[in-house]
């Protein structure tokens, strides 16, 4: 009921500073071959992690590197900080938001300490991946430097 | 419907990685595969789901497949748990 309603289409802003690159430049196959879905790769200048849309916490891994937002049109977003990270058990990162929250775009819903996860020998490369792409029509990305919670890095289509 | 059993080795469990290739290897079948962690059972073709089950080393999990293709289904997935998790 009400599917009417829903938009068909919406925005994602960047929820970090620093640098949009395409997926496939991610140093981890899993991300950069679209295991996941396809998405979008960044290079983090700053730790914060504001929310990328409108939506709903459907997910934090209990080591707080990833977790996943349902927008209001039901596509569902994986958010994973560092590559390999899930390694550090925690350590290096924060969650401010917990599974059945409301979020809003610009919300600050993580931090990663990018000197720390460095100091352990990882990359601090984040993606944001769709994990259920089948559901849309069209993805635009749009890599660059971008500022968090205000650039635009790719637009959805259902 | 077939089903196997399996317990957990990989020590950090099914996090995002195995997570996503467990799903793309499930999508390549017809069958209907859950995964069942005590009382609770998801859609394997959803990477959250699976995440939300938070599988960790030593857990024993239950894997149902069912469908046309659940012969052959049943033997790859195992297969992939033998040599991933």
């Amino acid at each position: 009921m009400f599917d009417f309603m829903k938009k068909k289409s919406f925005k994602i802003f960047s929820p970090f500073a620093g640098l949009c690159i395409p997926i496939e430049e991610v140093k981890d196959d899993v991300f950069s071959q679209k295991i996941l879905g396809d998405g979008i790769g960044f290079k983090p200048t700053q730790g914060e992690v504001l929310s990328p849309v409108d939506g709903k916490i459907i997910q934090v891994v209990e080591t707080s590197h990833a977790l996943g937002i349902e927008t209001n049109n039901g596509i569902e977003i994986l958010l994973h900080l560092g590559i390999n990270t899930v390694s550090l058990k925690g350590e290096g990162f924060k969650v401010f938001v917990k599974e059945g929250d409301k979020v809003l775009r610009g919300q600050k819903i993580m931090e990663m300490d990018i000197d720390f996860v460095e100091s352990k020998g990882f990359n601090t490369d984040s993606v944001l991946i769709i994990t259920n792409g089948d559901n849309i029509k069209e993805f635009e990305k749009y890599p660059g430097e971008v500022i968090k919670g205000e650039t635009i890095v790719a637009s959805v289509k259902l | 419907m077939k089903e196997f059993r399996y317990v957990i080795k990989d020590k950090v469990g099914i996090h995002a990685r195995p997570a996503g290739k467990l799903v793309k290897l499930v999508s390549n079948f017809k069958s209907i595969v859950t995964i069942h962690k005590a009382d609770k059972n998801v859609d394997c073709k959803r990477l959250f789901g699976i995440m939300g089950l938070g599988i960790k080393c030593g857990d024993e999990i239950l894997i149902k497949v069912d469908g046309v293709d659940e012969d052959i289904a049943v033997l790859e997935i195992e297969k992939f748990f033998n040599e991933n998790l």
